[in-house]
């Protein structure tokens, strides 16, 4: 259920804790909203404020009459929370030029506060009837099911054969070896219906080209694989959590409506940073969570064919008071917002040391050892070099390697001072995604 | 022994030539040799990554404390719309705004800055202007922002090692640092290696002149009147015709004093009477005439343009006993319809080359100059005057020129820098005004192609507060594009500038 405050009696618990400041978007996450370029083109053109009357926002949402061509106004409106757009204009296109060029004003700061009209009350109040309407769907064949647990069986069996041939036969040839000798494992373990090892086996086809310390990492990564195929043939031993993961890494899904009816863990989380990925005509955007008081970590991701909008609705930087449900597992991380509290916070996020990063991600790794990304905040460290290579050092002077290439909008805002640094760290190292300096407040990277 | 490098090289060579070795802490070993061997290293790679300690790194050296406060939120914002391409022609001025107001560009846009520099030359100065200490800071980790080391404080370009060794830009960068701090000391730098520089050196490096031209570059400057390079000798020439008390000044003035003379002709005023040079001579064409005239006139009458155009204005008080503004209204005999037109635009080039305001004045307020090909040489003469006389001179040639974007105004105005304000914000305005009344004719030129340039050349150049009236007029007229998105780049301009006033 959505809450929002224009809507619902004001029943937050704690909303008072935070000044209840609206947090505007940018100029580029408006526009990124758009479709496609003519859209963004056209919203530009709208985003006139001498073209709008009526206009007003609260914390949730913002809303205003836009003249068109014909006599009439078209009536825009915009709710804040996922977002969403409602619009009295023909157009097809979602969100239409209105939206956008609505979001584009208030953004420049041209719209002021006010209090919802009734038709926006309204169409704010059939929304949030129809988030809460439950989802009927038809109950699965039990037949299906089984018929699938069977593929993936197969799909597993051969993977684990087709690792030990590798093994058997030696890794040296990999290095010259075409993608292909990948793809096809890959395929047929799609054709099993085992998405996840298919995913991790074509992942792997790139690390010859990577540089000198190929054979450690396939090795690494061959072994895991193993790792996995073996707990699955054996999942029935494992307690449950553990089996939950284990089928999750193969492929295995779960509803979106059963996470939802899980374990909630309501908190202030702060949102550490967006990474959009590309892989087989799908875009992917993880974003990283992390309880401010739980210290709990999450991961949410979304998906959109490329070209199309992804989820905008968390913003790097922010903190939201949210409850999040999260995906069955040893090591619960992956989650969906479940269930808002309130408009997001500007605040410095609570972080670790370089220690205490690495010690909860074995600790993290103990639970779920296919675990390749974690959200890291590092507090008060220092920009560093070592062997060429940028890190990050803190306090203690101890130091994690970056990923990527040189972090120079990091270097430029810290100039060589200490900040606080979130992101997503693996074994590889950390990708900065954001950081909070004392004067310059928030910093997407 | 290592024991994650024993079973990594098993695995390379593979499982059927080289035995698993043993690992103690293992799994059980049962299975065949290359699944235990998998689950070895699954072992070993785990406890690898989990008992990851922390690594060593040597600290970054902070950045130097900074002076200037950061630009605030909104002009912060605005700057990153700019970069990200919204309105990008104007990022120059968002910086000169800046650093005038002694502020600074936030890090955080210092990287994309510094991109948009080293692709764009012209940038670079007024990015060294407003980005701070912090700014060099990190230039010096880029070699791709390494101009901005250069630029920052001129250390560089200070260097006379540069001059000795540098390349020809660096060369020339010296050269013109020490032009602008000692005149005479550039001089005598250059004549330490002027007989070896090649010919593109020397024209770059004479180039430098521009700056603090004096009498004392004089010597130095005739002998380059001999050089060896065609393109060296005409820039000596050109700056030779900017010192009127030159030796050149006086050959310039010998030959023109031949040139014009007065007659009296019986119940008529007093009328100039015009001699071109009968014959060309070695030393005109040393004094740079050449013989053949650039522009498609008899070779006399282009001699004739030269001498004057490079004649020190001060003799004609003195040959013709009137004042410059009294001068230029006087009549000029007829040999053929040009010859009129030949003396004022030779006058003219001689006002904008000498920056004489007093000529450029009279020569505007006679009229003398209007026609197709020389309307440049109006906007020459305008540039000569001081900043508020300009506008109000420029908006009183527009209103000569006609209502309405014609092409003469184009050239015009392309030639006038910006800010246009006063009365010359007024006749643009009123030239867009007339120009949207036009009908658009399908696609050809006409009014409204000179609509279009005219709103393109004046987005960067009118005044950001003539926005009202430029957003009442596109208000008139919404089919106009143009208009529009004028309209739109001055409202964008004031709030830019507002944002960035201290």
């Amino acid at each position: 259920v959505l809450w929002c405050p224009t809507v619902a009696a004001r029943l937050s618990v704690d909303a008072d804790r935070f000044a209840h400041v609206i947090e505007r978007w940018g100029r580029e996450q408006v526009l990124g909203l758009a479709s496609d370029v003519s859209s963004a083109d056209a919203a530009e053109k709208v985003a006139r404020p001498a073209k709008w009357s009526a206009t007003g926002a609260d914390e949730c949402a913002v809303w205003g009459l836009c003249q068109g061509s014909g006599k009439s106004a078209y009536r825009t409106g915009v709710d804040l929370s996922e977002p969403a757009f409602t619009c009295s204009c023909p157009s097809r296109k979602f969100p239409c030029k209105h939206a956008l060029g609505l979001l584009l004003i208030w953004s420049d700061g041209a719209v002021g506060e006010g209090t919802p009209p009734a038709w926006l009350a309204e169409w704010l109040v059939k929304r949030q009837q129809r988030v809460e309407r439950p989802r009927t769907e038809p109950a699965r064949d039990p037949k299906t099911a089984e018929r699938r647990e069977q593929r993936v069986e197969g799909g597993v069996e051969e993977l684990d054969q087709w690792l030990r041939d590798q093994i058997a036969n030696g890794l040296a040839s990999a290095e010259k070896a075409p993608y292909e000798m990948w793809d096809d494992i890959a395929r047929r373990l799609v054709d099993a219906q085992a998405g996840g090892l298919a995913g991790r086996v074509k992942a792997m086809a790139s690390i010859p080209a990577e540089g000198d310390d190929w054979p450690r990492r396939l090795l690494e990564e061959y072994s895991l694989l193993r790792l996995l195929t073996t707990a699955f043939r054996r999942q029935e031993e494992l307690p449950e959590p553990l089996r939950a993961t284990v089928r999750s890494h193969v492929g295995f899904t779960v509803r979106q409506e059963e996470v939802l009816n899980g374990e909630r863990v309501r908190d202030h989380w702060y949102i550490a940073g967006s990474l959009d990925s590309e892989q087989d005509g799908l875009t992917t955007r993880r974003v990283w969570l992390r309880g401010q008081e739980t210290g709990r970590p999450a991961l949410v991701l979304s998906f959109a064919p490329p070209g199309r909008p992804l989820d905008a609705s968390l913003v790097a930087g922010g903190t939201i008071d949210a409850s999040l449900a999260y995906y069955p597992g040893s090591q619960p991380l992956r989650a969906v917002v479940a269930e808002r509290h309130g408009a997001p916070a500007h605040r410095p996020p609570c972080g670790t040391t370089v220690e205490g990063l690495l010690r909860e991600h074995a600790e993290a790794l103990s639970r779920d050892p296919w675990l390749d990304r974690w959200p890291a905040t590092l507090n008060h460290v220092r920009l560093a070099t070592a062997g060429g290579r940028s890190h990050l050092v803190d306090a203690e002077d101890a130091a994690v390697p970056l990923r990527g290439q040189t972090p120079w909008r990091l270097l430029a805002v810290s100039g060589g001072r200490a900040v606080t640094v979130s992101g997503e760290w693996s074994t590889r190292g950390l990708l900065p995604l954001s950081a909070w300096h004392d004067e310059e407040g928030l910093v997407v990277l | 022994v290592n024991t994650w490098g024993e079973h990594l090289t098993t695995a390379l060579l593979g499982t059927r030539r080289r035995a698993v070795p043993d690992l103690p802490e293992g799994a059980s070993g049962g299975g065949d040799p290359a699944g235990r061997l998998l689950d070895q290293a699954a072992f070993l790679t785990l406890r690898r990554r989990a008992g990851r300690p922390g690594g060593r790194a040597e600290p970054i050296a902070p950045a130097p404390a900074e002076t200037a406060p950061i630009v605030g939120p909104p002009a912060a914002r605005r700057l990153r719309q700019i970069l990200g391409g919204e309105h990008g022609r104007l990022l120059p001025e968002w910086l000169e705004a800046a650093a005038r107001s002694g502020l600074r560009v936030p890090p955080r846009s210092l990287p994309e800055l510094l991109d948009k520099g080293r692709a764009d030359r012209a940038l670079r100065p007024a990015i060294a202007r407003a980005a701070g200490r912090r700014g060099v800071w990190l230039a010096m980790r880029n070699i791709d922002w390494a101009y901005l080391v250069a630029a920052g404080d001129g250390d560089a370009a200070q260097d006379p090692e540069h001059w000795e060794t540098g390349t020809r830009i660096q060369r020339a960068a010296h050269l013109t640092w020490l032009r602008a701090a000692d005149p005479a000391r550039a001089v005598a730098t250059l004549r330490t290696t002027w007989a070896t520089d090649s010919a593109p050196d020397r024209t770059l490096f004479l180039g430098t002149f521009e700056k603090g031209l004096s009498a004392g570059d004089e010597e130095f400057l005739e002998a380059a009147l001999d050089d060896r390079g065609q393109d060296v000798r005409r820039i000596a020439a050109d700056l030779l015709a900017r010192l009127p008390n030159s030796a050149y000044g006086r050959r310039m003035a010998d030959r023109a004093r031949t040139c014009l003379r007065i007659v009296r002709p019986d119940a008529a005023p007093d009328t100039i009477d015009v001699h071109p040079p009968d014959d060309h001579d070695e030393a005109m064409r040393r004094d740079g005439i050449p013989f053949h005239a650039v522009e498609r006139i008899g070779t006399r009458a282009g001699w004739l343009r030269e001498i004057l155009a490079r004649a020190p204005l001060p003799i004609w008080a003195e040959i013709l006993g009137r004042t410059p503004a009294e001068i230029v209204r006087m009549p000029v005999a007829d040999h053929d319809a040009r010859t009129a037109l030949d003396v004022h635009l030779g006058w003219a080039r001689a006002a904008v080359r000498q920056r004489d305001p007093e000529w450029a004045r009279g020569l505007l307020n006679a009229d003398v100059l209007l026609g197709g090909s020389e309307i440049e040489i109006l906007a020459g003469l305008l540039n000569v005057l001081p900043a508020g006389e300009r506008d109000r001179e420029a908006a009183t040639v527009i209103g000569r020129i006609g209502n309405g974007p014609r092409p003469e105004l184009i050239t015009l105005l392309g030639s006038v820098p910006g800010p246009w304000a006063g009365a010359l914000a007024g006749a643009v305005i009123a030239a867009l005004s007339a120009g949207a009344r036009v009908p658009p004719s399908q696609g050809l030129p006409g009014p409204h192609t000179d609509l279009t340039e005219l709103c393109r050349l004046a987005d960067e150049r009118l005044s950001p507060a003539t926005a009202p009236q430029v957003d009442e007029i596109a208000q008139e007229h919404p089919g106009t594009r143009a208009l529009t998105d004028l309209a739109r780049t001055l409202r964008f301009r004031r709030d830019m500038l507002t944002e960035l006033s201290a």
